[in-house]
């Protein structure tokens, strides 16, 4: 009997440190949510929530901009919430209903997420409010778009352009390059070799991710009209034997050179590295480490028959469609990336360039010669391809191949063939299935 | 009689009771997440939208897939250097921590440290000591006159690259349960050894590595399951590359149901992965065959 008792007694125990463990799971969720409402002020408001994967630095400027939009107007309070993996998060919640209202988005990822019905369509809010299409980069509203339905509003356009040391150029005797003989050219007489050992490399080869800007540049395209592979031929040819000189015959670059070099460290800021294809986003960067550095951009240089080719990139907001709040989630996006003076005040907190042309007009991008060129280089950047499947064959089946030919292990013509093989599977094996 | 039988139910009892949260945590967090897996990789689940039965479809295209067999053919490279190397020299310092000299505690210390540091903010650490130019690494090698490869970054050097990482990372404690190990061979084997003549070696062929057996078989086989799983230091080194020569299973696995979405597809590679480390670990079993140690 007694023993029985002391069972019992050690289950009930265990049992009230279990709800004790929920109730008190409880209370602080509840805590957290009265906290966050005084903010919102007489409970009238509506909350819209907002989540992004920005921290640091880059959540500051989302806060920037969600209070002014908070004091804007006294219908709606939107909250930041910062989700280091917010897509993994937001795969489990839009399941689950704990959706949030607004969305940062990496534009890419659209051709992937639109097909399941995940994101809100916003074609009638568009149309509703008179907002032109014609006031974004056509480019990053196709990225935004599937099946002729537009899934969010641009936040940041991007493209890479030529960044160069203007003093290693200075000395050398050299003007920026503008075409693929110049580049390499320039490339060849600001590399420095001491024996074995690079000291300075003339022009920066290390990231292969961007053999679809080279290609355009070539006149190709990455993907025929019909979702397969459309490099092997000519003009993928043009770019490896382009590479194949640069690396192999100029010397210009070692395999590795920059890998691990942190921003403080970084091989153009610290003048090892004398150009470089690089975005926006590296501007702060520079300009905080690189107190000595003096650098200037150009767009990038054109190919042999003159063709010009950046690959766009940027950001979106979207709308899930398990949002409660879709109607005042719009006049949330709409605030931010549809009006001049919130693009801008965007564009100047976090140095980003908006996806809204008007607030470009502005002096701060018009007058600064660091913007310039990246203006000039989006009026021909053209996004990556709609495809499901575009980046498991970009680095699974593309960048592999182009790393052994870096290496020499995989002859041109090889690294073609093969590349086109296994991207065509992959392309396949990751497209839509209805 | 009866009071010995209704004893020892009580005892089977309180052993219930005091397993019960275990083996409810185990079924939640194990036993469910791997049925539930096996149902998915029949289906094509994608997380948002689908979840039809499927049949045998994802396994049929596992078959094509020569990106998932190169990471099998990539960790099975990994671990047939890495686990002999992993015992031996884990072996070797235990032997040689555990007599009792002057500071051997701040030894022991010191080669367990690395096994503290997480994997990522270790290998964030290895690529600088690894860079071709101002790495650590090559800069004591040219000292030497030799030019240090671009580790990371060159198909030959980049997985041998992981495994010194790892092996820095892992000797640390498996040192440790050797050391336990050594402990528990008794000394009269030794001296009753000795008495017949033998020396050093011979201990140690016949009574110390033989004692050891069950401890062998234990690092081995947390080491080959390590292996198979081998992940944060190939994401954070390589990311995979160069030209996929350090994508791991579980790699590929995290990719294809997280990045793509073909969560079913992804449950199908996982189950291979399982069935690999199932296999190996019985190898291994009947390699070091986990006999009872003769005392």
């Amino acid at each position: 009997m007694k023993k029985w008792l002391i069972t019992t007694l050690t289950l009930v125990m265990t049992a009230s440190l279990a709800t004790g463990c929920g109730g008190n799971n409880g209370s602080t969720g509840k805590e957290s949510g009265t906290a966050s409402n005084p903010g919102a002020g007489d409970g009238k408001k509506t909350e819209l929530t907002f989540w992004g994967d920005w921290g640091g630095e880059g959540q500051k400027q989302f806060e920037t901009m969600v209070n002014a939009f908070n004091k804007s107007q006294d219908k709606i309070h939107v909250k930041y919430v910062l989700q280091q993996d917010m897509i993994t998060k937001f795969l489990t919640s839009a399941t689950n209903g704990g959706t949030p209202d607004v969305l940062f988005w990496d534009r890419w990822r659209t051709s992937l997420y639109a097909p399941k019905n995940v994101l809100h369509p916003v074609n009638e809010y568009l149309t509703r409010d008179g907002i032109s299409q014609d006031d974004f980069y056509s480019e990053s509203l196709r990225e935004l778009s599937y099946d002729d339905k537009l899934y969010g509003l641009p936040l940041t356009v991007d493209a890479r352009a030529l960044f160069y040391n203007k003093k290693l150029l200075a000395d050398a005797g050299l003007q920026p390059p503008t075409t693929w003989d110049e580049l390499e050219a320039s490339a060849t007489k600001l590399t420095k070799w001491n024996g074995n050992k690079l000291e300075i490399a003339g022009f920066s080869m290390g990231d292969l991710g961007l053999f679809n800007m080279y290609l355009q540049q070539a006149g190709g395209t990455m993907l025929t009209e019909d979702g397969k592979t459309n490099f092997n031929n000519e003009k993928g040819k043009q770019v490896l034997e382009f590479w194949d000189r640069l690396m192999n015959k100029d010397k210009v670059y070692k395999v590795g050179f920059e890998l691990g070099l942190g921003e403080g460290q970084d091989a153009f800021v610290t003048g090892k590295v004398a150009m470089l294809y690089s975005g926006p986003w590296m501007l702060s960067t520079y300009n905080k480490y690189g107190k000595d550095l003096d650098y200037g951009i150009v767009p990038p240089p054109a190919g042999p028959n003159g063709d010009k080719g950046s690959v766009m990139g940027g950001f979106g907001l979207v709308i899930p469609e398990g949002s409660k709040h879709k109607e005042e989630a719009w006049e949330f996006i709409k605030w931010w990336t549809a009006n001049k003076d919130n693009a801008l005040l965007w564009a100047k907190t976090s140095l980003n360039l908006p996806g809204y042309k008007p607030s470009m007009e502005d002096p701060f991008f018009k007058d600064d010669p660091k913007w310039q060129p990246f203006l000039e280089t989006l009026e021909f950047a053209k996004v990556r391809p709609n495809h499901p499947g575009y980046s498991v064959m970009e680095t699974d089946a593309l960048a592999p191949n182009l790393q052994l030919n870096q290496q020499n292990k995989l002859s041109i013509d090889e690294t073609l063939k093969k590349s086109q093989e296994e991207g065509d599977k992959m392309l396949k094996d990751n497209e839509v299935v209805k | 009689m009866a009071s010995i039988r209704k004893l020892e139910k009580h005892q089977a009892r309180t052993a219930y009771l005091f397993i019960t949260p275990t083996v409810l945590l185990f079924t939640v967090f194990t036993v469910i997440p791997v049925v539930m897996a096996l149902y998915l990789s029949f289906t094509n689940y994608d997380v948002l939208s689908r979840n039809d039965w499927i049949g045998f479809d994802n396994y049929r295209r596992l078959i094509e897939d020569s990106l998932l067999w190169k990471t099998f053919r990539n960790v099975f490279f990994y671990s047939i250097i890495f686990v002999p190397l992993n015992i031996l020299i884990s072996l070797l310092l235990a032997i040689l921590l555990s007599r009792t000299w002057r500071g051997v505690k701040l030894f022991r210390t010191l080669n367990y440290l690395p096994t503290l540091t997480s994997a990522v903010a270790a290998a964030t650490v290895w690529i600088w000591l690894l860079h071709p130019e101002f790495g650590l690494v090559n800069g004591l090698l040219s000292y030497v006159g030799i030019t240090g490869p671009a580790w990371l970054s060159e198909t030959r050097t980049a997985m041998l690259s992981i495994i010194m990482l790892t092996l820095w990372q892992s000797v640390g404690s498996n040192m440790i349960i050797y050391l336990a190990g050594l402990q528990g061979v008794p000394d009269y084997l030794y001296e009753s050894a000795r008495l017949d003549g033998a020396n050093k070696l011979d201990c140690f062929r016949y009574i110390t590595w033989p004692q050891l057996r069950p401890t062998t078989f234990l690092v081995s086989t947390m080491a080959i399951i390590g292996a198979l799983q081998l992940f944060d230091q190939a994401f954070v080194l390589t990311q995979g590359g160069p030209a996929n020569m350090t994508k791991t299973p579980v790699y590929l696995i995290y990719q294809q149901g997280f990045n793509q979405l073909q969560m079913g597809y992804a449950s199908a590679q996982a189950f291979v992965l399982a069935v690999a480390i199932l296999i190996f670990s019985l190898i291994n079993m009947r390699i070091t065959k986990a006999e009872e140690p003769i005392v």
